[in-house]
């Protein structure tokens, strides 16, 4: 198990590398000077040559490679071009909004997803399971944007149930300390706080988990029913246990495995949805701040955070291996 | 008299169940008794005659406003409305489905041929090759999505050509990763052992038995890729990635516009969000439609 | 349905001729019919059958595979594919008791506990994420109250039982550890854990290696004859049965087409479709390729509501009424008194048109003249095939499954064991026939 793990930490090295160098290539080879963007159009040559020395654009190409590579390794992703702030600092800022929106609509399409797969599966080509189906295929098919937009418009709008967008009221003035919303207004003793982040998560929440919701349904549905047709769950009936035994220990157990995977792969697809979900909703996260990096031709922070996003991606995706190597004593033992 | 009563029958050849017609003429007739299939067929004919008959379907100039009060409501002359500068938003939707469906076939075939190519190379040959190119493949697909279209846009440019490249480029992977399994795999198969036992060369191999197979999985993933890349655009778009010029008709550009008008005319957001989810609808559908006709196991 | 004419039900006690066997019998199932409704329309899977089980009995069932053998089965654990599955008629008591007319519960507690089942392929039969421990005291928990540590001792006394080495380490593992011959050592440990009163073993050793099939059958009769366990052993291969059950019934296309005891079946094989499948198989002192006769083309399309024998068209021995009627099950001698179990069970067939002994040992009709009755509606001269059914149906008639050969399994000794009364060779027999 251990040599697994090892050998799957191992396997992400030449990823690493190479995600490095496509980011370096990034910056270095966008048409058109970095300083001279920077300053702008009009900067006089001897400021750009200075700033060029800054950045540490006259050296050798793999010299600067090195550096960018050292800067990494040392937590330091630069400055950014517009502000001159830390774009580590930045990001920590802005990083727990997107990880409250992605675990929401995690949570949304993994808590929804797999009862409703389930309960397709129990009768096939019944009308619930045909419903489900429908529900599904909208579901990967309504972008993110056009589902947001319409929840804004009904909920907000229309309805006026919930907040049409921000993460929290600007009038309720609660202390930043952690920037997870949900965390602070309880550490500041606020519930009334707590209940309006709450309610301002779930328009967002719904419109990014829902692509997630449909592919969890979808094989959550294909999966229980592969597992019902296995011969081990004729043995366990025949064996005389109850039908909830079989349905929880026998099929589920198994019903899981290829649940599992798919779940860790929509967590990619979710950090990228954060850009659009956030951008629809005003959401001050990550993706908003990548959005505001590309108007403004930011190019650190635009290289910075898709470095991070693939560092997130691919350590979810290792530590759902892990957990699906638990889960499977196929793999366990071997 | 008595040998030939002694004989309980004459031998007969079985009659295979309703002779093969091959593989490509087996999967259409069974895509034509698969509904859901022909629905989303049905939406793909829809768009795909839409885009090419815009100038004729279209009542209006999709660029010439002031046909009436700006954020009209939908009325018998103008059904779904008129936008922000008095343009008619039907005409606009429907001009936007040529876009639409240029850039997604287009960034889709690029993102195909590219994908196929390193899939083909890596599954084909093997070895150390094979590894090197799955790691840059594994590169690419460690950058979730849109979030890869997104940066190649930042760093090409805005444009049209620029987001094909970057919806092609963010597809080319998935496509090299399916083509690269499905020949690991049919490497395996039986038919591939018996063609290489009885000496088939082993380019023979690749091309006449190995490649034919693995494209069915390549297709169903491509046809899929067709709503997924109409999304992407669209959704280019809406980040305000879209064309440079702001004016052209475009799906997510659209919807940015309806965005700041969404108190005022919410009406904005159906025309082109319907359009959108229509097209999605019909390549998932026919994409779920050729999967369960191509690999009649799958069917339950 | 109408040609379907189940026996006259015997009385369960009319067992005078036996002697010892007079007591209720522990299995009675009575006319059973279980159908299939699918998209493609109703398989007609088992067409009425009666059969009986004495405490303690073993019964082989012997068909190809779709003859309803394993439905039958399965219906008796009512554990038919839902929902196209269903019993649309018939009797199954175990002890009196109708298991058909039985709530899921009431069934539940009988699954298990009173009869058991072992399937054909170990390596999918236990569940790949559960322990073996867990597997078996589940099952044994199931049914008793008893703590886990009890149903664990139980565990490791049924894995040493059944010659599993270690038993207290491997309870730990997990299915994958084991190899297939080990894996169904498990499952018969694990359906013998509360003592059922019937065992059904579904082609227990098919997916196994040669030369571990005779051990697991070895176990399969030492257990079952030391717990007094009845024993269904159904399989396609006539060389299992012969040494592990008492009786044996053939079935084809859903119908029992000859029942006999063990002895009597090889001795004096009856049916046409036993004479065929017992000359289908090599044989070693075989003195030419004469021996060898296959049964010519295939089962019946079992979508189509049986009319007359389902075997006529295969048959070499079929006279007109072949086509037409279904003769039921009846006593060879012609007796009306049936004994349904034990030693001196009847010997039954099913055949307007029973062949001869010596036609038996031939394997073909000998009469001077004698042609297979045409398909009605064909010319006499016309003894093809051509006329039977639409291309529709022959089409369908493509059986399902790995074992579809009419050539039914080689076991060069099978006929050398019919001459020796129904004794199974030995392994040791077996190989050095090689």
């Amino acid at each position: 198990m251990i040599k697994y793990i090892v050998r799957r930490l191992l396997g992400a090295i030449p990823v690493l590398f190479g995600l490095s160098i496509i980011l370096f290539a990034f910056i270095h080879l966008l048409p058109g000077d970095p300083a001279a963007t920077i300053l702008g159009q009009h900067a006089r040559p001897e400021l750009v040559d200075a700033m060029r020395h800054r950045l540490g654009l006259d050296l050798p190409l793999w010299q600067q490679y090195l550096n960018y590579v050292g800067d990494l390794l040392h937590g330091d992703l630069g400055r950014s071009f517009v502000n001159n702030r830390s774009v580590v600092d930045d990001f920590f800022v802005r990083f727990p909004g997107t990880v409250e929106l992605t675990l929401a609509a995690l949570a949304f399409a993994v808590g929804l997803g797999i009862p409703m797969g389930r309960w397709a599966a129990r009768k096939p080509q019944s009308f619930s399971d045909g419903f489900i189906t429908v529900v599904s295929l909208v579901g990967v098919s309504i972008p993110i944007f056009v589902l947001g937009l319409s929840l804004q418009y009904v909920f907000a709008v229309q309805l006026h149930i919930l907040p049409a967008s921000g993460r929290i009221d600007p009038r309720l003035q609660v202390p930043y300390t952690t920037n997870f919303l949900l965390i602070d207004t309880l550490l500041a003793g606020r519930p009334d706080a707590f209940v309006d982040s709450l309610r301002h998560l779930v328009l967002p929440a719904i419109a990014l988990g829902s692509i997630p919701l449909a592919i969890i349904t979808r094989i959550t549905r294909a999966s229980v029913l592969d597992v019902t047709h296995e011969d081990y769950v004729r043995t366990a009936r025949a064996k005389g246990l109850t039908e909830k035994r079989v349905d929880g220990r026998h099929i589920m157990r198994n019903a899981w495995l290829p649940v599992v995977t798919v779940i860790g792969l929509q967590v990619g697809g979710l950090l990228a949805g954060a850009v659009i979900t956030e951008t629809v909703f005003a959401w001050n996260g990550v993706g908003k701040w990548v959005v505001e990096a590309i108007e403004a031709h930011d190019y650190f922070v635009i290289q910075s955070s898709i470095l991070i996003f693939a560092l997130i991606f691919l350590l979810v995706n290792l530590v759902v291996d892990i957990g699906y190597a638990f889960l499977n004593p196929r793999i366990r033992y071997s | 008299m008595a040998t030939k009563a002694a004989t309980p029958a004459t031998v007969r050849v079985p009659v295979e169940s309703r002779a093969s017609r091959g593989l490509w003429r087996d999967a259409l007739v069974r895509l034509r008794r698969n509904r859901p299939a022909l629905v989303g067929l049905a939406c793909i004919a829809i768009f795909v005659f839409v885009a090419f008959f815009a100038p004729w379907l279209a009542q209006y100039d999709p660029n010439k406003g002031g046909l009436g009060k700006t954020f009209e409501p939908p009325s018998a002359a103008h059904w779904a409305g008129l936008d922000k500068l008095g343009r008619d938003e039907l005409t606009r939707v429907m001009y936007g489905a040529r876009i639409s469906l240029v850039v997604g076939v287009v960034s889709v075939t690029v993102g195909l041929t590219i994908g196929g190519l390193v899939g083909a190379i890596a599954g084909g040959v093997g070895g150390r090759i094979d590894t090197i190119l799955m790691r840059i493949t594994d590169v690419f697909l460690a950058i979730p999505g849109i979030l890869l279209a997104i940066g190649i846009v930042a760093w090409l440019g805005q444009g049209l050509v620029q987001i094909m490249i970057a919806v092609a480029v963010a597809n080319a992977p998935i496509f090299a990763r399916i083509l690269r399994g499905s020949l690991l795999s049919l490497r395996e198969a039986e038919f591939v052992t018996a063609a290489r036992s009885v000496g088939a060369s082993r380019t023979r191999l690749l091309l006449r038995h190995m490649l034919p197979n693995a494209l069915t999985a390549l297709i169903v993933a491509a046809t899929l890729a067709l709503a997924t890349a109409i999304i992407d655009v669209a959704g280019l778009g809406f980040l305000g990635l879209g064309p440079p010029d702001p004016r052209t008709a475009e799906w997510g550009t659209m919807l940015t516009d309806s965005t700041e008008a969404l108190r005022r005319a919410p009406w904005l957001i159906f025309a082109p969000g319907i359009a959108i989810v229509i097209s999605a609808i019909g390549f998932n559908l026919l994409g779920d439609g050729l999967r369960e006709s191509l690999d009649p196991r799958l069917k339950r | 349905m109408t040609t379907t004419t189940p026996p006259p039900a015997p009385a369960p006690t009319a067992a005078g001729a036996a002697g010892g066997v007079a007591s209720v019998p522990l299995l009675s199932v009575r006319d059973l019919v279980v159908r299939f409704r699918t998209q493609d329309g109703t398989i007609y899977a088992v067409n009425g059958i009666d059969f009986d089980l004495a405490e303690g009995e073993t019964l082989g069932i012997v068909g190809e595979s779709g003859c309803g053998k394993s439905v039958t089965n399965l219906a008796i654990m009512r554990l038919l594919p839902k929902p196209a599955g269903r019993i649309e008629r018939g009797r199954i008591l175990l002890d009196g008791q109708d298991l058909v007319v039985l709530s899921e519960s009431e069934i539940r507690a009988i699954r298990g506990r009173d009869v058991a089942m072992i399937f054909q392929d170990p390596m999918t039969s236990l569940n790949p994420v559960l322990t073996i421990e867990e597997q078996m005291v589940e099952t044994i928990r199931a049914h008793r109250t008893t703590s886990k540590e009890e149903a664990r001792a139980r565990a490791i006394e049924l894995l040493e039982m059944v010659g599993i080495p270690k038993p207290e380490t491997r309870l730990k593992a997990f299915p994958h550890q084991f190899s297939g011959g080990m894996r169904q050592r498990v499952m018969i440990a694990m359906a013998l854990a509360l003592d059922p009163r019937l065992l059904i073993a579904d082609e227990p050793t098919t997916a196994l290696d040669v030369t571990i099939q005779a051990q697991i059958l070895e176990i399969l009769a030492r257990l079952a004859t030391e717990s007094g366990t009845a024993l269904i052993l159904i399989t396609h291969d006539l060389g299992v049965v012969a040494g592990m059950t008492k009786r044996i019934n053939v079935m084809y296309a859903g119908f029992v087409v000859e029942s006999a005891t063990t002895p009597e079946l090889f001795a004096l094989p009856s049916h046409p479709y036993t004479i065929g499948l017992l000359h289908s198989i090599p044989r070693l002192d075989s003195d030419g390729d004469e021996d060898l006769i296959p049964i010519e083309g295939r089962p019946p399309d079992q979508r189509v509501e049986p009319v007359g024998c389902p075997f006529a068209p295969r048959c070499a021995w079929r006279i007109d009424d072949c086509w037409s009627d279904n003769p039921g099950l009846a006593a060879i001698d012609g007796r009306a008194a049936v004994v349904m179990t034990g030693p001196a069970a009847t010997h039954r067939i099913a055949c307007f048109n029973p062949p001869t002994h010596d036609e038996a040992l031939a394997g073909r009709p000998l009469r001077e003249g004698f042609r297979p009755a045409p398909p009605p509606g064909t010319l006499p001269e016309d003894t093809g095939f051509e006329g039977l059914g639409s291309e529709e149906a022959l089409e369908a008639l493509e059986p399902q499954g790995a074992e579809h050969s009419p050539l039914l399994p080689r076991d060069e000794a099978l006929l050398d064991a019919g001459r020796d009364r129904g004794q199974y060779p030995g392994d040791a027999d077996r190989d050095s026939h090689r």
